[in-house]
């Protein structure tokens, strides 16, 4: 057994991408991984090639592809995955956006930095049971916050019931989702710009680089990899979030926010499909996937060079 | 630290993570051989009187029963359905389960729950009525919980702006009609005021509840199978809510959106008028109305009847269970009619014991709407879809989002009925 | 850094005001609700100052339900959750990023998928096996499973924070002579300072916060969590007793963020900068 601590010979620098001993420090990770994580997991793929239902002592039967075929024909189901895309992709793009641009401001050496740094974490903070009532609360169309100011402003005209509203409910727990999942994404952003050698920014605005053509140049390309998966890792949460927008909307009105897995979980614990619940998992797995590919391929070739 | 190299550090945590694994594996072995037989009683009570009165009774019960000793829990009406169904598919679920009739009859239909039809004791069996135990009867006679709490419809009015309309109250034996209901909204609506608010956010167990009124089935059954019908009678209730916000113009089109409490500070504002709501809204009303604000209690409107649909709270028994008969000793102390009493003033609901409700209006003299609850409770029965299997899958798919598109007038009565005909043949296969 | 113009600097200022105002106002509107009496919570134009403050909401708070003891549960599971998650994902992280096997592949499969796949539908599978391992009715189940919750997002976030620096520095460092383990606590782990920071905070509060597996794994009423005990102020049709649980909900977000308050120094202190020169 070679040692961890032991000395590493220059020469054998080159081999040290090869190092064997590299395994041992993944295993760990496996063993409870495994175990907790991925015989669910294979489990829950497995689950949407059967019958299964909840019930004590149902029988499930392997029914192979039936699952799939009914679901093609699910028009409720594919009109909620419309939704989930214009959701998942709202939400992931414009929380990007606003956590890169708060991200940078917490990045640059303004007073009080410790204490805008925390409050930015806030809505992370906040217990989820909270989270719901309060945006509802905000949203109210009586004595909402939102309704309130707009006629303090003397736009009251454009208050609405904005959970309530068809036009207005999928925008509106839109902004909830972004409200709620910035923290992270600026935390991420803000260790990522951390990594950004301070010495190649001096360099450039010595060269006279303006402030823009500093952060296109050099941040934006040296934040890359973490852009990416947080981006990423983003998205696919967004996608299947769905406890929030229950706790708003239940999905409605008239099922303009029924998200996908608002859906697959109504399937499954409301009304005890669990082979059909995790049909739409699967299904969702495999376009979600289809689409990380392109965006993926370049840090999956980086994974494998 | 300088030499604790992260494979040590790795072996560390794998040797702690089975240290403190295998200490917990010895730690919680809970059930023993001999000893007092142990239940674990799951209950959703959350208003604290009523949770104080769970807990009183619970621990009156555990001082006196030493053989018999139950460990509450307290879960919560949000998330009970997802933990039920997580614990009885683990085979772990509690031994005595507070729920819902509708819902507790879907983990009956599943298996769950045992049936209690040969160990109800007479005299808790005869205080309930006949059509209480109807809705905690599965098809083939078993019976899958006892009721205890029930819940109506009322409207609940600004006492204030029906005198300054001169609009007298009407009394348990001389309720309003529908007619009337809207007759009087409308004499209210002045101003910012509107006659009433319709909080219909989740519209169908409302509306069915209420189509009763008027004999609305939404569900027949010809030759064992379920289909939904949508005729006149079904037609009624929201023909007659739809037109009070669009033709009459005296309920709060905003108001559509809102789940039950959420008009309140629109009614104690002064917002609205009246507000339709479960007969539990009296509690906000005491505890939360303003200063000087009165308020009245109005007896559940009136169609050809004023039936509506009774979904009581129940208590069941895990069919897992292994002390079924000592849970039922306990839940027949635990709903003795002064227990009972207790238990509904604390959640501000209707004791389903005959003597129960009783005893609660001498109690309470009637104040508060306790009078106008207990009365109301007469007219509660089992309405068709609740013994509609695919119910909460037609209710969740189909209807809910075909009656928001109503009520918010983006599709037609017609429209509406051809959605909720075809979604149930859709879903009833 | 300090070259910006006073114009710039105000912008700045008033920009990061409006996100701070948009992200932390819930800390007000808590705050507020919590001293507000029953009455003035459900009022039609709702004031900041309540008008009659009350102490109430939180005597109501910690008699009735167990807030404190619940607090002590949820710091246990979080501070075990995030310290483990850690020590297990960064060396993991480490190899996943620096060498180049078969295994990557299969592992960033596996933290796609196990993020992709439902959640709510491996919940049933997972409280099996947790029963068939008698880890139900334990805090320390419960730390299992939000480590393996977590453990995806630490893997895949410090992989990237690996990837971020460049290798010539540790080839720099081994060729000066300095041990496997040297370079790794000297000069990589600093630069990952920050990643770590991220991945702890993380998975911190996400156990803080969790609430289905805390509901469904711990049955005795003595070992419920914050969340657990937040949802009891919540009842029939998403009723809300509103004070206490403004009360409680504050209770429980302000030490996270004193938490927060004190790794975020540490989400600075990395920086490359540093460790070239040093």
């Amino acid at each position: 057994m070679t040692t961890l601590n032991e000395e590493l010979p220059l020469a054998r620098k080159k081999r040290l991408s090869h190092n064997r001993y590299a395994y041992f420090l993944v295993l760990p990770a496996l063993a409870p991984v495994l175990i907790l994580s991925v015989v669910p997991l294979l489990n829950g793929i497995y689950l949407g090639f059967t019958d299964a239902r909840a019930g004590l002592n149902q029988t499930t039967h392997f029914t192979g592809i039936e699952n799939y075929t009914e679901l093609l024909s699910n028009d409720l189901f594919w009109a909620s995955f419309k939704i989930g895309l214009i959701w998942a992709f709202s939400v992931t793009i414009l929380q990007f956006l606003a956590a890169l641009g708060l991200a940078l401001l917490l990045n640059l050496n303004l007073r009080l930095q410790w204490l805008t740094r925390t409050l930015a974490l806030v809505p992370w903070a906040m217990p989820p049971v909270i989270v719901g009532i309060m945006w509802q609360l905000v949203y109210h169309p009586d004595a909402g916050l939102v309704n309130e100011a707009l006629y303090r402003v003397g736009m009251g005209d454009l208050a609405t019931n904005w959970l309530g509203d068809f036009s207005t409910a999928l925008p509106a727990v839109i902004v909830v989702g972004v409200w709620a999942g910035m923290p992270q994404t600026t935390v991420v952003l803000l260790a990522g710009l951390q990594g950004v050698p301070a010495e190649l920014n001096e360099a450039a605005a010595v060269d006279g680089a303006s402030t823009w053509r500093r952060f296109w140049s050099i941040t934006l390309p040296q934040l890359r990899p973490v852009i990416v998966a947080i981006t990423s890792l983003d998205f696919i949460w967004n996608f299947n979030s769905f406890g929030l927008v229950y706790v708003l909307t239940t999905g409605g009105p008239g099922g303009k926010t029924m998200l996908p897995m608002l859906f697959a979980y109504e399937e499954a614990f409301k009304f005890g499909h669990f082979g059909t619940a995790a049909a739409m998992g699967n299904v969702m797995v495999l376009i979600i996937v289809v689409l990380l590919f392109f965006y993926l391929r370049r840090r999956m070739r980086e994974v494998n060079a | 630290m300088k030499r604790l190299t992260p494979r040590k550090v790795a072996a560390v945590a794998l040797a702690a993570t089975m240290a403190v694994g295998s200490l917990t594996a010895c730690g919680s072995g809970d059930d023993s051989a001999d000893g007092p037989v142990k239940l674990r009683f799951l209950s959703l009570a959350w208003q604290e009187a009523s949770v104080a009165a769970n807990q009183k009774l619970v621990n009156d019960w555990n001082a006196a029963h030493s053989d018999i000793q139950i460990e509450y829990v307290q879960g919560s009406w949000d998330s009970v359905h997802d933990q039920l169904l997580t614990s009885f598919e683990g085979g772990d679920a509690p031994d005595i389960i507070h729920y819902e009739a509708a819902l507790s009859g879907q983990f009956a239909q599943m298996g769950y729950l045992a049936d209690l039809k040969d160990i109800v004791p007479a005299d808790l069996k005869g205080e309930i009525g006949q059509n209480v135990w109807d809705t905690v009867t599965t098809p083939d006679g078993a019976v899958f919980g006892v009721p205890f709490l029930l819940e109506s419809q009322v409207v609940i009015a600004n006492k204030k702006l029906l005198d300054e309309a001169s609009i007298p109250v009407p009394t348990a034996d001389a309720p309003w009609t529908w007619d009337e209901f809207a007759v009087n909204a409308k004499k209210l609506t002045k101003g910012d005021t509107f006659g009433t608010a319709w909080p219909l956010k989740q519209p169908v167990n409302r509306v069915l509840n209420l189509g009763l009124n008027y004999d609305g089935k939404y569900f027949q059954n010809t030759d064992g199978k379920n289909s939904v019908v949508f005729g006149p009678a079904e037609q009624e209730v929201p023909r007659r809510i739809h037109d009070m916000v669009y033709t009459d113009k005296s309920a709060a089109p905003d108001a559509l959106g809102m789940g039950g409490t959420d008009p309140l500070p629109g009614f104690f504002g002064g917002k609205y008028a009246m507000l339709p709501g479960s007969i539990y809204l009296r509690q906000q009303m005491v505890e939360q109305a303003p200063e000087g604000f009165e308020w009245v209690t109005l007896p559940p409107l009136k169609g050809l009847s004023q039936n509506q649909s009774a979904n009581p709270q129940t208590l069941s028994i895990s069919e897992a269970s292994e002390h079924k008969d000592e849970a039922m000793q306990f839940m027949a102390n635990f709903l003795s009619p002064a227990n009972q009493a207790e238990l509904a003033k604390g959640d501000w609901l209707i004791p389903t014991g005959k003597t129960a409700g009783e005893q609660l209006v001498a109690s309470t003299e009637g104040k508060d709407g306790w009078d106008v609850a207990v009365a109301s409770a007469n007219s509660l029965v089992l309405a068709p879809f609740q013994t509609v299997p695919e119910f909460s899958e037609w209710k969740s798919k189909i209807a809910t989002p075909a009656f928001q598109e109503y009520f918010a007038d983006t599709i037609t009565l017609d429209e509406l009925g051809k959605r909720l005909v075809d979604g149930g043949a859709d879903i009833i296969k | 850094m300090n070259r910006s113009k006073p114009l710039t600097r105000a912008l700045q200022y008033l920009a990061l005001l409006g996100y701070i105002a948009f992200l932390a106002f819930p800390l007000l509107w808590m705050l507020s609700t919590s001293f507000k009496t029953p009455q003035e919570v459900v009022e039609l134009h709702p004031s900041l100052i309540p008008r009659e403050p009350t102490l109430d909401n939180y005597t109501s708070a910690f008699e009735q339900q167990h807030l404190a003891r619940a607090a002590w549960n949820s710091l246990q599971v979080s501070v075990g959750s995030a310290v483990l998650t850690v020590v297990i994902a960064l060396p993991a992280a480490y190899a996943l990023a620096r060498v180049r096997s078969r295994i990557n592949t299969l592992a960033t499969a596996w933290i796609l998928l196990s993020q992709l796949f439902p959640f709510i539908l491996l919940v049933i599978p997972l409280f099996i096996i947790l029963k068939g391992a008698s880890l139900t009715n334990s805090l320390f189940g419960l730390i299992l499973v939000y480590v393996t919750w977590s453990l995806p997002f630490a893997l895949w976030m410090l992989q990237g924070f690996v990837r971020g620096i460049p290798r010539e520095l540790e080839e720099a460092a081994a060729m000066d002579g300095a041990s496997r383990f040297q370079t790794l606590w000297r000069i990589v782990a600093p630069l990952l300072a920050p990643g770590v920071v991220a991945v702890t905070l993380f998975a911190f509060i996400s156990s803080w916060n969790e609430f289905f597996f805390a509901l469904v794994l711990l049955k005795r009423p003595e070992l419920a969590t914050l969340p657990l005990e937040l949802a009891k102020f919540v009842g029939i049709e998403g009723i809300a007793r509103l004070g206490p649980l403004a009360a409680g909900s504050l209770m429980a977000t302000v030490p996270s963020l004193i938490f927060f308050a004190f790794l975020q120094r540490r989400l600075t202190s990395g920086g490359l900068a540093g460790a070239v020169k040093g």
